[in-house]
């Protein structure tokens, strides 16, 4: 089961990754422009903060859950960094109380997921209209404004900074590629994931496991919704709103599957890539802004069928019956 | 006794008979006519579309299934029906029968994918959300909105049976029924509950389990398609952005009402409590004036006690077996009843706090100097498009200041985001709770008139402000600015700048805005006429978020070099291109644009952006608030040819409309006279 597993999670990684190659090959033909520097390191820059929340989310969905709230959760946090900075502690210091408010958000989602037993896509539907509502009510809508100078890109120069917010997302990305499948704690996110029961009678403790995949998905939530806001001088209080199945359509579309057990990093950031990239390759072909929606969605669905096509069914329907037991 | 309450509610369905209760109770007390007949049956119209949703999402969910993509096929639903109605002018049966065959089309997509092919139900209704959206967007180009249905259809959406009993109500009533007799009277309902049981051992104990599950996706369309027709005959008009969000409240009807995310558990009596539960919170909170913001917060904290003191109660209990009618069930069941006792304990304490609040302030207003006239002070309602946004904050600041100086209590309300359905509902309240006047700032001109002309007669004065309705559903219309008179003072100012030649994109709201698409409309018609060396290459959707408009900014710069100005519409959306004008080193693009000065202040001094065209916004809420008070205590009537508005001095009013002044070009030069 699970060397089948393991395969047919790379063909997945395969056939993405031979998606961008057809996107990149029509867009070498039609529309080579996009191939300039300064449009990549654009689209690198954008997508960043969605790569970080798609990599705590790959963990999350990987264990079988799925959390609907880090929209919201990026909102919150992006505004409380801003106002934190406002103050006047240093930059570093309200940065890292954004990451440990998106860790706080994503440890009650985890502890009430897994020590109350409550379906994570109810507790997430929950806390996504809490936040966002919440945060509408404290903010009135207002936008934080007037930040201190240093806090658009974090103190650094407007070319200096894309270079180390990509060192840094990098090196995050990574780290947990490769902790996923050479730690052990990472091997326990898929035994979780596959069978709980397994995993617990194999003498891990799901619970806790489950807690902290929604912890480390909200401290990424967190660190992405600065990197996002230093990119600009002001915090408008609506960010994120759809940022939850932009990530979620990433990380499937890389592989992962809901059901839980299955799923890489380098499949996310493929997926990542690919969703990232297709929206302005759309403009760039000349596609008109109102079929966007309906080729983004026919793109995910082709995706996916594709590999179901290929699947024998009655696995499928057996991991399908794993999944929702658990 | 409490084997009769498990008899009825196998699934503790009870807990939320409580939760309705303490809600009836608490609202009632609160609320001013939260609890009477009429109102019961406007809580039901409001619930009828959304109702339906979540009628057909339960079985989905009994079978262990989920479908994202019911609020995205009510609005393919809903333009399928306006462009057969007319675009190819069929006959409104076979209008009718077309979106209904859309419905069960998109049903049958998600059942193929989902049944036959085996896919994650979230994934592919995840994938088929965004096609059906798009696809309607498509279709409409965003822009079409269909309206002009004849009246013997809306009547299904508006009109009262017997005069009292909402159209609507019958045919909602008839389809839960049909829905009852599926799930909890035949063969198939046990099927699905055998396949979210356990897929597998309904596989082996010889179910048809493919065909079971694809029929619920099957009826999940149709029943959306269907409840996009009363959607549409409710607000009188099919867009593409109808029941945009419609999902995630219905799955939490349904959740809440104790149906089990994991499958084979749930019932359709839990379902229509969930959603009574949901709906009479809603209302109560608008009954009772207290911020619509709260509602999400609250809708959250029901929905994880519920299912958290549901779990509990499982797990004290032997997990899915049997249950015997003996102390083991007692035991949770008082850990629950505690809980909620605890809980209706905290909230009266809680009402006390606020009653003796409100006391006290009440009574320190009558020590005041005007105390005869503060025992019957007026309440006025006012209603922005979307109480969030930075605009509508900025008048709400003057309609505080109006409300202040006239000595009238203000209802601020309205709802979070762009939400036609959600306006009518709160209008409804409003006038159940009989405010003295109503300001609206109306998002949907056919869709909100009917509730409109109600409140007028029952003798409520209707103004609207920002964007009118129909012109015999209202007194007056607070008129800032006509749509042509922005869209020549966006164009006139791009083709200034330009120096009359030369290409410009615009970056707008969300594609089917209706006030944007008719500055768009306005700004390409005002081209044609005096502007003919501009040409206008494109237009992008910012949806109202800066990071977007970001984004597509850059893409725009890249893709059209030859473009040399940026014209965003939507508030948002001018810092945000402006920020990327500015990262791209492009000095030679201007920026202008429809937004607030405020959040444009950084950009206007550093020159990234040139104008910003708008009106005076406090001013609007003030004159808003000024001309409903006005109104409602009869000093201002139709046929008058002028008002005095405070500190505005003398305001002209032409025919019904209230002439606030034609649109302010902010630059660098007046800018920071500006704060808002």
């Amino acid at each position: 089961m699970a060397s089948t597993d393991r395969a047919t999670s790379h063909a997945r990684e395969w056939s993405v990754a031979s998606a961008i190659a057809a996107l990149t090959l029509v867009l070498a033909v039609a529309a080579p422009g996009y191939f300039s520097w300064e449009n990549l390191s654009d689209l690198l820059l954008a997508n960043l903060p969605v790569l970080l929340v798609a990599i705590g989310m790959t963990l999350v969905i990987i264990t079988g859950e799925i959390d609907i709230s880090v929209g919201s959760m990026f909102a919150v946090c992006a505004v409380a960094s801003g106002i934190l900075a406002k103050t006047g502690v240093p930059i570093w210091i309200a940065g890292a109380a954004a990451c440990l408010l998106g860790t706080a958000f994503g440890s009650l989602n985890g502890a009430l997921v897994a020590y109350l037993g409550i379906p994570s896509i109810v507790v997430t539907l929950a806390t996504m209209t809490a936040l966002r509502d919440g945060l509408r009510w404290a903010t009135e809508g207002a936008w934080v404004q007037d930040l201190p100078s240093s806090f658009q890109w974090l103190g650094l120069t407007q070319g200096q900074y894309p270079l180390v917010a990509t060192i840094a997302a990098g090196l995050i990305t990574a780290a947990f590629a490769l902790g996923l499948r050479h730690l052990a704690a990472g091997r326990a996110v898929y035994a979780t994931g596959s069978n709980p029961l397994a995993a617990r009678l194999a003498g891990l403790d799901p619970s806790a496991i489950r807690t902290s995949v929604f912890a480390i998905l909200g401290a990424l939530t967190g660190l992405a919704a600065v990197l996002n806001a230093a990119r600009f001088n002001q915090i408008p209080t609506n960010g994120g709103i759809g940022l939850e199945m932009k990530v979620i359509a990433s990380v499937v579309v890389g592989g992962a599957s809901v059901t839980g057990g299955t799923g890489s990093v380098l499949g996310t950031v493929l997926g990542v890539v690919l969703l990232a990239a297709i929206g302005p390759a759309l403009t760039f072909l000349g596609v008109s802004a109102y079929w966007e929606r309906a080729i983004q969605g026919a793109v995910i669905l082709v995706a996916i069928a594709a590999d179901g096509i290929r699947r024998p069914s009655f696995r499928r329907l057996a991991g399908v019956e794993t999944g929702a037991r658990a | 006794m409490l084997s009769s309450a498990r008899r009825w509610f196998p699934n503790g369905e009870w807990v939320l008979l409580l939760v309705c209760a303490v809600e009836i109770v608490f609202f009632s007390a609160v609320a001013p006519n939260f609890l009477t007949l009429g109102n019961f049956f406007e809580i039901t119209r409001f619930s009828v579309e959304l109702g339906l949703l979540a009628v057909a999402l339960t079985p989905v969910i009994v079978a262990g299934g989920i479908d994202l993509s019911v609020g995205s096929m009510m609005g393919l639903a809903a333009v399928s029906f306006g462009s057969a109605y007319q675009t190819w002018h069929l006959p409104l049966p076979l209008a009718a029968a077309c979106a209904v065959l859309v419905g069960c089309v998109g049903g049958a997509v998600n059942a193929l994918l989902i049944a036959r092919l085996k896919l994650p139900a979230l994934i592919v209704t995840l994938g088929t959300y965004s096609l059906f959206r798009g696809v309607a967007e498509g279709i409409t180009r965003g822009a079409v909105n269909y309206t002009g249905f004849p009246s013997s259809f809306l009547f299904l959406g508006q009109g009262y049976l017997g005069g009292v009993i909402p159209a609507q109500l019958p045919l909602f009533v008839l389809i839960v029924a049909a829905y009852v007799v599926l799930l909890h009277r035949s063969v198939i309902g046990r099927a699905l509950y055998a396949i979210g049981f356990s897929p597998e051992g309904a596989r082996y104990a010889a179910l048809p389990v493919v065909r079971r599950v694809a029929l619920v996706y099957f009826l999940s369309g149709l029943t959306a398609s269907v409840s996009a027709l009363i959607y549409v005959a409710h607000l009188g008009q099919a867009r593409s952005d109808a029941g945009a969000g419609y999902e995630l409240d219905a799955i939490t009807a349904v959740v809440l009402g104790g149906t089990s995310v994991f499958g084979g558990r749930g019932t359709m009596a839990g379902t229509l409590l969930g959603l009574f539960a949901l709906v009479s919170l809603q209302t109560g909170m608008h009954l009772a004036a207290w911020p619509a913001e709260l509602t999400g917060v609250l809708t959250g904290v029901l929905l994880i006690a519920t299912i958290a003191a549901d779990r509990h109660i499982r797990r004290a209990g032997p997990a899915r077996t049997v249950e015997r009618e003996d102390v083991e069930v007692k035991n949770s069941q008082v850990a629950v009843l505690c809980g909620a006792m605890f809980a209706a304990a905290l909230i009266v304490a809680g009402t006390n706090v606020w009653l003796i609040r409100t006391v006290r302030d009440g009574a320190r207003q009558s020590d005041g100097p005007a105390s005869p006239a503060a025992l019957r002070r007026i309440t006025i309602a006012v209603m922005p498009k979307a109480k969030g946004d930075p605009y509508f904050v900025s008048c709400r600041a003057g309609a505080e200041e109006a409300a202040r100086e006239l000595g009238v209590d203000l209802l601020w309300d309205g709802p979070t985001s762009l939400d036609a359905a959600k306006q009518n509902e709160l209008v409804e309240n409003w006038i159940t709770r009989k405010v003295d006047a109503i300001a609206v700032a109306v998002e949907n001109r056919a869709g909100i008139s009917t509730v409109l002309r109600k409140a007028r007669a029952r003798g409520i004065p209707v103004v609207t402000w920002d964007a009118d309705a129909e012109p015999d559903a209202r007194d007056f219309f607070v008129n800032q600015a006509t749509a042509e008179g922005i869209a020549n003072a966006l164009t006139d100012e791009a083709s200034r700048l330009l120096h009359g030649k030369g290409e410009f994109a615009i970056i707008t709201g969300a594609l089917s805005a209706a006030n944007q698409n008719e500055w768009i409309a306005f700004i390409k018609q005002r081209l044609e006429h005096s502007h003919p060396g501009l040409k206008l290459v494109t237009i992008r959707p910012s949806d109202d978020d800066r990071d977007k408009a970001f984004a597509e900014t850059q893409t725009l710069l890249k893709v059209y070099p030859s473009v040399k100005l940026m014209m965003a519409i939507s508030a948002p959306a001018v810092p945000g291109a402006a920020e990327a004008v500015r990262q791209a080193g492009r000095t030679d693009v201007n920026v202008i644009g429809l937004s607030l000065p405020n959040i444009n202040k950084p950009y206007v001094h550093d020159g990234v952006v040139q104008t910003v065209v708008l009106w005076n916004t406090r001013d609007l809420g003030y004159l808003a608030v000024y001309a409903s008070a006005l109104v409602a205590q009869h000093r201002l009537a139709s046929g008058a040819h002028g008002l005095e508005a405070g500190r505005l001095g003398t305001i002209e009013v032409r025919d019904t409309q209230i002439i606030l002044g034609a649109p302010m070009l902010f630059n660098k030069s007046n800018i920071d006279r500006f704060d808002f």
